[in-house]
């Protein structure tokens, strides 16, 4: 057959709705019968996180979540495990901005053995002072890990760019917070902070939802109401110009970039339109910034957007891990298709395609009971309509390309950006300074470095590189010649690459100080192919690299001017 | 208690297609999804010396394109069904695989067809994957810290080259390979009756059936590739080398055991002993080295599950300052202790909750039971298998599990892979 064969008949796909009630303590309880195999998840959500901890105590909600299954009033650590591994199942809590959750699965058969234990862990905590001793120096043993990481020092930056003094700023707390912790601390804050009213215990499984809400009051009905505590609310950063902020890891062989701006909170009546949006635009391998930067360019493995939507707010960005040399022509992809989904309708196939991955792929992450757990907790967390898996398809389905335009131009800001690069600052300032109006440098350990120092050469007045060039390359140990032949007006470079697989055309090349940068778009073979040179002069003399999608690592070469 | 745990038998329903496509069925209404899993019958256990890397480069490949399916379109047909998809290699198979709403049960069939009746192997696609791959060689093994330790240990532990060689290859040898030499592979391998297609998940079986026979029963099939040796002597290969890696930051180790091939008594036995020693918080080698020692900042270990001889390994990136053989010393110690008294009565229990749990929790998706399905056809000839192992499982014994571990996992024959942060600082 020639073409792709048409579906067969649609098969619906129905969520029924969960049941709900609330206790007189205020925890409210939401069950879904789910009998497809003889399993049961729990989580038990609180309604505050990482966001509200103490301003003098950052850290402490972390700390407890993970400290509440590392001993209790009946069990020691070691005990906990044994007993919880030994009936096959799991039980652990963890905290994110918004919300602390103790979660927990098992076999049906051992449902009330975990439900005990989930009681026991929230109810009766001891935080054993060696356990606590042993988490904190974990924690700083693993925050050293973590600043080796690209990833981890751009969200660092990013997070500070946007969020300013408000919480979500906080990637993580530093190792002088991690040491503050103590024993009493957890005990007190782990008192006043969980209530059940502040509390929402869902459970989806193969039990019978009357028997289950019994066994449920057994363990939660005496549990007393208590004030809730929440964080302070602080202002997000509001932004009118662009700003760069680089962090400088030598000898990187990647610049990671992201370009951020403030978006829309969870509850945002704009979601799907924006959740459509990032699809065309960004999130997976078949949109816009990854079809452009890696199937076209071949600057990066992998470019992608994201919408991160929390409780009290939200931000969109868009990122990619792309070779040194071509960090300004990445920033010029991202920009040109920030600006088009702007500036143009979305096509209708597009937006159609768009369309049927998100609501194609929404019953497969309901397959599993965690994957249908987690969706439902976090409509529930977030505070969305009743029915809002029951109609999620449809309001995805009901966008339209108008509204994609509408969402692009109010939520991506493309001239007021914060633009984090983490990677060899000598080597990014002079590609990217362009993008922003305002330029700060970091080293990794966040201290903030002087910007005179990278930028010399930049200011500098531009060095002659015209004439003709006799340049050796060296391709895996072996010299390979080339030439370059290079006309010059002020900064602006033109000219052409000459090598034994073909010769190539410079046209807007350009020289900032000694150096020089410039795209030779080369025939190879029927094939084209962009080669980008970097070099830097002196004397007569010039050295630099060449790379090119076709080829992994960049190519050292060495030469002179030869007339 | 749990030895009584009754899972109902997964419906399967097998066939063969008369140009010898092993066709197995596992109807599964829960949701309105289906899962496609197509195994073939090659991966770098049948690569010859100065051949290696070629299963893996054929799994980039099957993107490249095919008759009636341009270069990339694989994946975007997929992506706008609204599905998901990826293909894997190991040392036994490559695999291709997708997800999509029942509905497209077609699509997916008649895009796995037309790669397997026409793949288009080009001089240009040749190229194009050969970077791609050596770009991915360097994003997963050369620039990560630890990235190359699992290969340098299999070549530690097997002496015949079908074993021991990595699956990405050598960057030299797909450089030599012409475009007759991956034709004939694409030839060879991937022919119907050296493959395996399941699928699981939502679907009638008459359509099912109808829409298999009109997609692949016209593709031709091959002679059979070329029997491969896979066998070993018990011994090692090689005992200890230190190997200096630049992109570390701690020293860390990894020790390696040749065992016997997978679903033999022999392997199910360490299979076990192994989740004892390191799977959980309450496994005996969290609470020694995390919790009581704490001397380790990351503690692992796995099975490497193959048809002919396989292994098994334990590693440790331990904390600054600490004395690695010591900790080697407390890996031994509880390994003799097993070797000695065998698993305690609570030890076993928690092996059979986790076993009966692992077998539910797996049964949950299609992909999950369209692979697990796939493997016992093509390893085992028997689809049915996914029915019965758990409890094959489950009738191991304590003293199976005890005399087993001091038969394999004594500190002579192994294989010790030490690292050497070698970074500039």
């Amino acid at each position: 057959m020639k073409t792709a064969p048409g579906p067969l008949a649609p098969v619906p796909f129905n969520i029924p709705q969960a049941f709900t009630t609330t206790l007189e303590n205020g925890l409210k309880v939401v069950i879904f019968e789910d009998s497809r195999l003889p399993l049961i998840s729990y989580r038990l959500a609180f309604m505050t996180g990482d966001a509200d901890d103490p301003e003098e105590a950052v850290g402490l909600t972390s700390a407890m979540a993970s400290m509440l299954t590392e001993g209790t009033e009946n069990y020691s650590s070691l005990a906990l495990a044994e007993k919880i591994e030994r009936l096959g199942a799991s039980l652990s809590a963890s905290s994110s901005d918004d919300f602390t959750i103790i979660a927990a699965s098992t076999l049906a058969l051992y449902n009330s053995e975990i439900l005990n234990l989930l009681a026991e862990v929230l109810f009766r905590p001891t935080f054993p002072v060696g356990e606590l001793d042993l988490y904190r120096r974990n924690m700083i043993e693993n925050l050293k890990f973590q600043r080796s990481q690209p990833n981890f020092l751009a969200n660092e930056q990013t997070a500070r760019l946007l969020y300013g003094e408000h919480p979500y700023s906080r990637v993580s707390p530093t190792a002088s917070d991690i040491e503050k912790l103590t024993s009493e601390a957890l005990s007190e804050f782990h008192r006043l902070q969980f209530v059940p009213n502040n509390a929402i215990l869902v459970v989806v499984g193969d039990v019978e939802c009357g028997t289950l809400l019994d066994e449920i009051r057994g363990h939660f009905d005496d549990w007393e109401r208590g004030a809730v505590l929440k964080g302070k609310t602080v202002e997000t950063v509001s932004r009118q110009d662009p700003i760069l902020t680089i962090v400088d890891r030598p000898g990187s062989a990647q610049s990671n970039i992201v370009l951020a701006n403030l978006a829309i909170r969870r509850d945002d009546p704009d979601y799907f339109a924006v959740l459509v949006m990032n699809q065309v635009l960004g999130a997976g391998a078949s949109s816009r910034v990854f079809m452009n930067l890696r199937e076209e360019k071949g600057y990066t493995y992998g470019a992608y957007t994201r919408v991160d939507s929390k409780k009290l707010a939200g931000d969109f960005e868009a990122t990619a891990e792309v070779r040194t040399a071509v960090t300004g022509e990445s920033l010029k992809e991202f920009f040109y298709e920030l600006d088009r989904i702007r500036d143009e309708d979305v096509a209708d196939a597009e937006l159609a395609d768009a369309k049927n991955f998100l609501t194609g792929v929404f019953p497969i992450r309901a397959e599993t009971q965690e994957g249908l757990t987690n969706l439902i907790v976090s409509q529930e967390l977030y505070g969305l309509p009743e029915d809002y898996l029951q109609t999620y398809r449809d309001n995805v389905a009901a966008v339209s390309a108008a509204e994609v335009r509408r969402v692009a131009n109010k939520y991506i800001h493309p001239q007021k950006m914060a633009i984090v690069i983490v990677g060899d600052a000598g080597e990014i300032l002079p590609q990217a300074k362009e993008y922003a109006s305002e330029i700060e440098i970091f080293d990794t350990e966040g201290n903030s470095m002087d910007i005179d120092s990278y930028a010399n050469d930049a200011s500098a007045e531009a060095s002659d590189f015209s004439g003709a060039w006799k340049l050796s390359l060296d391709f895996q140990g072996q010299k390979v010649p080339i030439s370059l032949n290079i006309q010059q007006d002020g900064i602006n470079v033109t000219g052409t690459l000459e090598t034994i697989l073909g010769n190539g055309k410079i046209t807007d090349g350009s020289v900032r100080g000694n150096k020089i940068s410039a795209t030779a778009n080369t025939d190879i073979q029927g094939q084209s192919v962009e080669f980008v040179i970097n070099g830097t002069l002196s004397g007569d003399d010039i050295t630099g690299t060449i790379s090119a999608a076709i080829i992994p690592d960049s190519l050292p070469f060495a030469g002179s001017r030869s007339a | 208690m749990s030895h009584n745990f009754n899972l109902p038998p997964l419906d399967i329903e097998q066939y063969t297609l008369e140009n010898g496509l092993r066709v197995v069925l596992n109807r599964d209404d829960a949701v309105p999804v289906v899962a496609l899993a197509v195994y073939y019958d090659v991966g770098s256990r049948n690569e010859r010396e100065g051949r290696t890397g070629f299963a893996h480069l054929f799994e980039h490949m099957m993107f490249q394109g095919s008759e009636n399916v341009k270069k990339a379109e694989h994946f975007q047909y997929i992506m706008k069904a609204g599905g998901t998809m990826n293909g894997t290699t190991s040392s036994e198979r490559t695999n291709y695989f997708e997800t999509l709403p029942a509905s497209e049960l077609p699509l997916a069939l008649w895009l796995e067809s037309d790669r397997m009746r026409s793949l288009a192997v080009t001089q240009e696609n040749l190229d194009n994957q050969r970077e791609a791959v050596k770009e991915e060689k360097r994003l997963r093994y050369d620039n990560q810290p630890y990235g190359q330790i699992f290969d340098l240990i299999a070549e530690m532990i097997y002496k015949n080259f079908a074993n021991a060689h990595s699956t990405i290859g050598s960057m030299e040898h797909l450089d030599d390979a012409s475009v007759e030499d991956v034709q004939e592979f694409f030839r060879i391998y991937y022919a119907p009756n050296n493959a395996v297609l399941v699928l699981s998940g939502a679907f009638d079986p008459d359509t099912a059936r109808q829409l298999i026979e009109t997609y692949f029963a016209d593709i031709p099939s091959q002679p059979l590739p070329p029997a491969i040796d896979v066998e070993e002597p018990r011994e090692v290969a090689q005992t200890y080398k230190a190997w200096e890696d630049k992109l570390a930051p701690f020293p860390a180790f990894l020790i390696g055991w040749k065992i016997p091939k997978r679903r033999s008594p022999e392997f199910s036995a360490l299979y076990l002993a192994g989740k004892l020693l390191y799977d959980g918080e309450s496994s005996r080698l969290y609470q020694k080295l995390v919790k009581g020692e704490e001397s380790v900042i990351q503690l692992f270990g796995f099975t490497d599950e193959r048809r002919g001889p396989s292994s098994i390994y334990i590693g440790a990136i331990p904390k600054p300052e600490k004395d690695l053989s010591k900790i080697r010393d407390t890996i031994m110690t509880e390994i003799d202790d097993i070797a000695k008294h065998g698993p305690t009565a609570d030890e076993m229990q928690k092996l059979h909750n986790q076993l009966i749990n692992d077998m539910v929790r797996m049964r949950q998706s299609s992909q999950g039971r369209a692979q697990n399905i796939a493997e016992f056809a093509l390893y085992d000839g028997d689809p049915t298998l996914i029915n019965s192992e758990m409890e094959t499982l489950l009738s191991i014994t304590p003293d199976e599990i005890r005399s087993t571990v001091r038969e394999y996992l004594d500190s002579e024959n192994r294989s010790l892979l030490d690292v050497v942060p070698a970074g500039k600082g």
